[in-house]
């Protein structure tokens, strides 16, 4: 698990991870923090639109609260509010732990964490006045895009910086996961802001632009952090080696490779072969499951994940099952008749859900599980730590509701607007359906989100109480020698 | 996978790959896009109000629950003889099944002979040299016998037009007298002469089973049209629109919106549904249910101007009204409603998504006789 040093070169000495964890604790813990506060955010307002799903008379009368604002709302605040701070959290403290040298210029962090908040912020507010930009699942307006990739890059650069601080023979495959989570973003949201907004492409040439950009985000820029988290706390709970590197590399280069135009709708009003070339990347996709999947199963053998006591090794081993059915799912699209039937339906939003709720949120919770007590202090737990595991029921319950009810009622949707003679009113009500049901898992999500927020104040709040206040505990923490934690 | 730099480069690397993939090479495709159809005209751009109404659409997310994406599907093909050649003979093998067609085909040939025979007349009448008695003669006759054949067909009167329209020819007043055909043409006739054709397959054979007559089509040298009927086209049987969508239905969009899902119904080829229907349209989206239809979508009535009046004052002529059992009143009682800035824009984008005429790449399907009754485009 921990990287070997190269006896050739003169190399800094590790810096025990004390220290480590010591460097982390302010930006760190306030990326995470934010990152709770952005997941009840994403979880109300998506509750709140899926509400008008019963009610469409709701809230009707204030144009704030449509129900294409509220889910382009739903889904900023996740991705970029909850997936970006935790996500980026999570990359500094393991890029530091892996290369075992202190977080470099907290500074850069905690500003560009402010300027990310802000730009995530801006991009709600914009979207609520009517700015987004019309690509589903990348909704941020022009001036959001901007400050998101200044945050982003501040924030990267200590992660640089960090990383380049000190030498090692061999980088862990995690470390290759983070390095692509790093250059991805800029490179997509770089892309889809220049081509979309400010040299905007001609017409239909928007759609596979957009489809790219959208499907990279989730695919790649979350799922490398997701598989770096998955990758890295597995291997090192169990206390084994990761089983293949040659599997991580062939997994790795293919996710980078086809995950940006997995899922392009057989419907699509595009030239056939940007759609059989999606369908071809949705077919290979499975490689990118048998690599990843194959390579931890060989590791974990015989150790069990979602029946585990230890709750990160849990809450790792739903994110990996979440996974491996969303990439078994994506590979379905290599069938265009079975993309036909769902391309229009809410499978779409409930497979995206189960990545990035069943995946990437599950993976992210799971290591902040592991990470944010470290951060405050060696010996501490989360307040109730018990409660944490209902955070790990909830949502997964949720997940397993909304993917049921997505994918198997939206069939029946699908084929209905595959059958001719079928009345408007059956039609709409078989499209409803679904989501109906998937707002049970909604709210589920939503309750589990509160008590993940309700976790974080908890710690944080208790240690700023009298002598277990937060400052004494960092003075102290500052002055200790010894660590408990892991490294 | 040990060296950093390697890995970045790698990663820059792959991520320009599949960059290129589905981001520069469609641009590059789809940027070379024209609005040319093909057929002299060209695709109009949208301007002005509906323009204006596409950021109505896009700042309200109205994507997320209507799509603009008309899905293809299976079709066969209508094959029609549309003009015949002098010299060219087409057997019943040629067409096949379709013998029902034959004596409008034989009585076409017919009227080319009649019109040919007409002619030599007048080439010999008109001869101020070597006019010979004889050779008139022999025209005369032979012009007679043509029209001879012409009665014996026994055609009905439609038939007959169709057969001069497919046959090319033109003949005077006295010679449609002789053929038994109306001397003057109402406006009905001469349609019908104009669009004969005969329809040799009913729409639902395959390229693979017309291939052969299609040959014997082109060796016979007659014109024909091949127009595709929808025979498992779902979008098309249930009227969702005309043809498929395709990329130059977004060519002037200033913001692609194929849309998510189809919650409402597709939007590809609305506005050809919206014609004349401004004041049901604008009703709709004030009140979807306001018609007492059973629909789901939110009302948008921050949209719309409400200014409440008295029983007893009249609506002004541009409020909003819906006729409920032939009782035409405002679309909410005790209130004027009219259309914002932002209404009218939002509808005259509508009105301007229409996929109803044909593209080159996108020709029109026709809807097959047996499954005409769709009702989704509600």
């Amino acid at each position: 698990m921990s990287d070997t040093t190269d006896s050739s070169a003169p190399i800094a000495t590790e810096a025990p991870p004390e220290a480590i964890n010591a460097s982390c604790r302010g930006p760190v813990l306030f990326l995470f923090f934010s990152a709770a506060l952005w997941l009840v955010d994403a979880a109300g307002i998506g509750v709140l639109g899926s509400f008008k799903v019963h009610m469409p008379g709701f809230l009707a009368d204030c144009p704030l609260f449509t129900y294409g604002r509220l889910q382009a709302n739903a889904w900023v605040a996740f991705l970029f509010g909850f997936a970006g701070n935790a996500g980026l959290g999570i990359t500094l403290w393991m890029l530091s732990r892996l290369r075992g040298m202190p977080l470099a210029r907290p500074g850069f962090v905690v500003a560009g964490t402010i300027l990310w908040n802000a730009g995530v912020t801006a991009a709600m507010v914009g979207i609520s006045l009517g700015d987004q930009s019309g690509v589903a699942g990348l909704e941020l307006p022009k001036y959001a895009s901007r400050v998101l990739l200044i945050g982003q890059a501040f924030i990267a650069f200590s992660a640089i910086l960090t990383y380049f601080s000190r030498r090692h023979k061999q980088l862990y495959p995690s470390t290759w996961y983070l390095i692509a989570s790093l250059v991805a973003f800029p490179w997509i949201i770089g892309t889809a802001h220049w081509l979309l907004v400010e040299a905007p492409v001609r017409g239909a040439a928007q759609i596979p632009l957009g489809h790219w950009a959208a499907t990279s985000l989730v695919q790649i820029w979350l799922g490398c952090i997701g598989l770096a988290a998955v990758i890295y706390f597995i291997p090192k709970i169990i206390q084994r080696e990761l089983y293949s590197r040659q599997w991580t590399f062939l997994g790795f280069w293919m996710l980078l490779l086809l995950g940006g135009w997995v899922n392009l709708n057989s419907g699509a009003p595009l030239p056939v072969w940007q759609i059989k070339l999606s369908q071809l990347a949705s077919g290979f996709f499975l490689l990118v499951v048998i690599a990843v999947s194959w390579n931890l199963r060989q590791t974990l053998k015989g150790v069990p994940l979602l029946s585990s006591e230890d709750l990160t090794l849990r809450f790792m081993g739903f994110a990996l099952s979440a996974w491996i059915v969303a990439g078994l799912l994506t590979f379905c699209n290599v069938c265009p008749s079975w993309n036909a039937i769902l391309q229009f339906t809410y499978a779409n939003t409930a497979i995206r859900h189960l990545f990035a709720w069943g995946f990437f949120a599950m993976s992210m919770i799971g290591a902040v599980y592991y990470v944010a007590p470290r951060l405050i202090g060696p010996t501490l737990d989360w307040p109730c730590a018990r409660i944490y595991h209902w955070i790990y029921r909830f949502i997964a319950v949720g997940v397993v509701i909304v993917v049921l009810a997505g994918v198997g009622m939206a069939y029946r949707h699908g084929l209905a607007l595959q059958s001719t003679g079928i009345e408007s009113e059956v039609l709409q009500s078989r499209a409803l359906m679904p989501m109906r049901a998937a707002f049970l898992g909604e709210v589920l999500f939503l309750v589990g989100s509160l008590i993940f927020l309700g976790s974080m104040l908890c710690l944080l709040v208790r240690n700023c109480c009298g002598e277990c206040s937060l400052m004494s505990l960092w003075r102290q923490c500052r002055s200790t020698k010894v660590e408990g934690g892991a490294k | 996978m040990n060296k950093a730099p390697l890995v970045f480069l790698g990663v820059l690397f792959t991520l320009s790959l599949s960059w290129w993939g589905m981001v520069y090479s469609p641009a590059i495709q789809l940027g070379g896009e024209t609005p040319d159809k093909g057929d002299g005209t060209a695709l109009k751009p949208r301007v002005g109000l509906a323009r204006q109404g596409e950021q109505v659409y896009r700042e309200n997310g109205c994507y997320y629950c209507h799509t603009r994406t008309a899905t293809g599907g299976q079709f066969g093909y209508k094959l029609q003889i549309t003009r015949l050649d002098l010299n060219g003979t087409i057997t019943d093998s040629a067409i096949g099944g379709a013998d029902k067609m034959l004596p409008v085909i034989k009585q076409a040939y017919r009227f080319k002979a009649v019109a040919k025979a007409a002619d030599a007349l007048k080439t010999e009448l008109g001869k101020t040299e070597g006019k010979s008695d004889a050779a008139i003669k022999a025209a005369k006759e032979a012009k007679a016998t043509a029209v001879k054949e012409v009665k014996s067909a026994e055609l009905n009167l439609e038939k007959n037009l169709k057969a001069l329209g497919i046959s090319g020819v033109s003949l005077d007043k006295d010679l449609s007298l002789e053929c038994g055909l109306p001397a003057e043409k109402n406006a009905t006739q001469k349609k019908l002469v104009a669009n004969a054709q005969v329809t040799i397959t009913s729409g639902i054979k395959q390229w693979s089973d017309i291939e052969a007559k299609v040959k014997k089509l082109k060796a016979a040298k007659a014109r024909f049209r091949l127009q595709p009927v929808a025979s498992d086209w779902p979008d098309r049987q249930n009227l969702v629109a005309m043809r498929q969508s395709v990329s130059r239905d977004f060519l002037f969009d200033a913001h692609a919106m194929p849309g998510v899902m189809r919650i409402g119904p597709d939007l590809s080829n609305v506005g050809g549904r919206l014609i004349g229907a401004d004041n049901d349209a604008y009703a709709h989206i004030y009140n979807p249910q306001s018609t007492g239809k059973s629909s789901h979508m939110p009302p948008y009535r921050y949209l719309f101007h409400r200014k409440k009046i008295t029983e007893d004052e009249a609506l002004p002529t541009t409020a909003i009204t819906v006729t409920i059992k032939g009782d035409k009143r405002s679309v909410e009682p005790g209130y004027a409603v009219t259309p914002t800035a932002k209404a009218r824009a939002l509808l005259a984008f509508l009105k301007s998504l229409r996929t109803d005429s044909a593209l080159p790449e996108a020709p029109i399907v026709e809807q097959a006789a047996a499954t005409s009754a769709g009702t989704r485009e509600k």
